[in-house]
């Protein structure tokens, strides 16, 4: 997948004039909304519910390594072969070879954000092999050779004739159709036979449980279980984030992950994995291949702060949450990660240099962090990045704000830390900004501040100080 | 790579400074495992039916198999694939099947795989199953897979008819994984929590059935089995 972060800015932009795009996504971000609270109110004590998920992340995180190798261990016993991948090439090498080794033509996919993150499609594609995505939204994303809209609903946003063209062209169905039943059944009809054929089977995973060694897969199609039942080898790839504690822990996060990302009570299929197939089963695999990627995760976990980010269960919350995401859909964050969470951790992936309209992108409303069952403080990271860039701080790549912000704000600290100068400041700006206010607002101004105001208003000043009103009254 | 990569990653991980780990919330318990045998089971039922599953109450097996006639008829089905679990293979489908004119399949009659494959995805217009348990919290079935419960069955045809003894349904979640994961080595290979039917919303939101597996669920809830 290409990363464009950089891109930020010119792709909100042509987004921001699809008005197709932001109704849309008003309607479903408020259903969804809806239905998340109906759900999550179901709980006893909501709060309660939503503090134990935040604490067992929290957990799973602090205790990541002992929690991988107990999770290593018993998949290992029950017969799963595990394997670590350093970065996204060794994980694509290795699936590879899995597949050539058997020779395998043809693979189905469910959806899973970390094979986007590698890249893996393209790979096999390159070497021969057939792919097919297999999640209604992710097989229209994937003929269209669009990046996921949303982690949720990939293809949330791409209009109904659009994706009729799209079929017909593609040999998909017949005869035209604008009705997204007929749509959806005519998927169904094609790729039915690629899962009666397929050879491999690669999904991704929501939770690796240590107690037990299994691996738990979410859906509604039912796309992922016919990956995992009708092949006879099964890759899952995992990121190393993905371990929870216990059985039971599972069991509560999946409550959270499903009512948070769509509102439901559970995902129609819940599949886990203890293993591969038993003795004398006609379906299942008979090789079970578990992948955890790495990917420069290993390297930030040392900061404590930035770590955070790996609690994240994915289930999208934050994205309909965020007032900027809804207004500009999941492109502009240029990856497979979008929304806040994306904001928070593809800083962390691609360094601040590419990233920093990213976290610049946010009104600090603190939406996502309220809603997420993770425990993640998302402004808290923003602005964190952005300390860091203005300190020039290497760890994450930022580069030095430039010399006119720098100054600018190095001015600004220096006034407010006496009060003497703040008072005299103020008392030296007011005729100034008063002059340039019209009906009690700056709106606009020339200079090293004009891209300041292209999107903010500032207030006049008061004649005085409420301070200065308050001493006369007083003498 | 593999050891070499795992040590590395690991050797990161461990290196890095610790942090407490956060104690636990104390959570009250779910309202479900407050409930009696008779409202669990309406618990179950009432979201079945608000996930748009059919479900018929029926007394014992003999009036279960009647109740499959009568879907099968009304469906107009004349080829089931069945699963020889210990809820269904008692019923014996197959004998149910001569007398009724309907063709009926099960993994024991497939040569091998593929074999069984075409069955699933080609030919069964059904696919009946029973249940390991039911979860009265969210109307989840639960189904342990083995080789008298392939993993096809309740997933390639168009239509899964599920039956579910009452005396296997359960409030919660845990009730059910506290067992079957209890001791080492004995938690089942596979498993999975059906909760409805096979949903989409992917193309503009629009809500519907039978994406890739059953559009239609419907479950017969037998009272009393015989053993
Ligand atoms: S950051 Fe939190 S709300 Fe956002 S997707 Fe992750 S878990 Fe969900």
């Amino acid at each position: 997948m290409k990363i464009k972060t950089e891109q930020f800015q010119a792709t909100a932009r042509e987004e921001l004039k699809t008005r197709h795009t932001r109704t849309h996504l008003d309607l479903v971000g408020l259903l969804l909304r809806e239905k998340r609270q109906a759900t999550m109110g179901l709980f006893p004590d909501p709060a309660a519910a939503l503090d134990l998920g935040r604490t067992i992340r929290a957990e799973a995180v602090e205790r990541l390594p002992e929690l991988l190798e107990q999770f290593e261990r018993n998949a290992a016993a029950r017969g799963a072969v595990v394997t670590w991948a350093r970065d996204a090439r060794e994980a694509n090498d290795h699936i590879l070879r899995i597949a050539k080794e058997h020779n395998v033509r043809l693979v189905t996919k469910g959806k899973s954000m970390v094979t986007e993150e590698t890249g893996l499609n393209e790979v096999l594609l390159k070497n021969g092999i057939e792919v097919f995505e297999t999640d209604l939204g992710e097989f229209i994303i994937q003929l269209l050779e669009k990046p996921p809209y949303h982690i949720v609903g990939p293809a949330l946003n791409i209009p109904v004739r659009q994706i009729c063209d799209l079929f017909l062209d593609k040999g998909i169905m017949k005869e035209p159709t604008l009705d997204p039943v007929e749509l959806g059944h005519a998927a169904r009809i094609f790729l039915r036979d690629k899962f009666h054929y397929v050879e491999m089977g690669i999904t991704g995973v929501n939770m690796a449980v240590a107690e037990t060694g299994t691996i738990i897969n979410v859906e509604n199609e039912g796309n992922i279980r016919l990956t995992k039942s009708s092949p006879r080898i099964q890759v899952s790839v995992m990121t190393l984030e993905k371990v929870v504690p216990t059985m039971r822990d599972a069991m509560h996060m999946l409550r959270l992950l499903c009512r948070n990302s769509t509102g439901q009570l559970l995902g129609s299929y819940v599949s886990m994995d203890t293993g591969p197939h038993g003795k004398g089963e006609l379906d299942g695999p008979e090789e079970l291949h578990i992948v955890i990627l790495d990917n420069g995760r290993s390297s930030f976990y040392r900061d404590t702060e930035a770590r955070e980010i790996l609690r994240c269960i994915r289930c999208g919350a934050c994205m309909l949450e965020c007032p900027v995401y809804g207004k500009i859909g999941g492109y502009p964050y240029g990856w497979a990660y979008s929304g806040p969470m994306g904001q928070v951790l593809n800083p962390l992936m691609l360094g601040q240099e590419r990233t920093r309209d990213l976290y610049r992108a946010c009104t600090f409303c603190g939406a996502c962090k309220a809603v997420c069952p993770a425990g993640i403080d998302h402004p808290r990271k923003f602005l964190s990045y952005r300390a860091g860039d203005a300190r020039g701080d290497p760890t994450y790549g930022a580069k030095r704000r430039p010399w006119t912000e720098r100054s600018f704000m190095e001015m600004f600290t220096w006034a407010t830390k006496r009060r003497w100068r703040w008072d005299l400041g103020l008392r030296s700006v007011r005729p100034f900004i008063n002059r340039h206010a019209r009906e009690g607002f700056i709106r606009n101004m020339k200079g090293p501040l004009a891209g300041w105001f292209k999107s903010r208003d500032f207030p006049g000043m008061a004649p005085k100080t409420f301070h200065d009103g308050m001493h006369k009254r007083g003498k | 790579m593999s050891q070499t990569g795992k040590d590395e990653i690991l050797g990161r991980l461990k290196a890095a400074p610790k942090k407490a780990i956060p104690p636990r919330p104390a959570v009250p318990p779910l309202n479900e495992l407050a409930l009696n045998r008779e409202e669990t089971i309406g618990k179950f039922v009432e979201n079945l039916t608000s996930l748009g599953c059919e479900v018929h109450r029926v007394r014992d097996p003999g009036e279960a198999l009647a109740k499959l006639t009568e879907i099968a008829r009304a469906a107009g089905l004349k080829r089931i694939l069945a699963s020889e679990d210990d809820v269904v293979a008692p019923l014996d489908l197959p004998g149910w099947g001569r007398q009724n004119d309907i063709e009926v399949f099960t993994p024991k009659d497939c040569r091998d795989r593929e074999d069984f494959k075409r069955i699933a995805f080609e030919e069964a217009q059904a696919g009946v199953t029973g249940v390991d348990f039911g979860v009265a919290e969210s109307g989840t079935l639960c189904l342990i897979h083995d080789a008298s419960q392939p993993r096809l069955v309740s997933l390639a045809p168009i239509r899964h008819i599920v039956i579910v003894p009452a005396d296997r349904i359960r409030p919660v979640y845990e009730t059910v994984t506290d067992k079957l994961f209890a001791a080492e080595g004995t938690a089942p290979s596979h498993l999975t929590f059906i909760t409805g039917p096979s949903m989409t919303a992917d193309i503009q939101a629009t809500l519907f059935a039978g994406m890739h597996g059953p559009k239609d669920v419907t479950v017969i809830l037998v009272e009393e089995t015989a053993a």
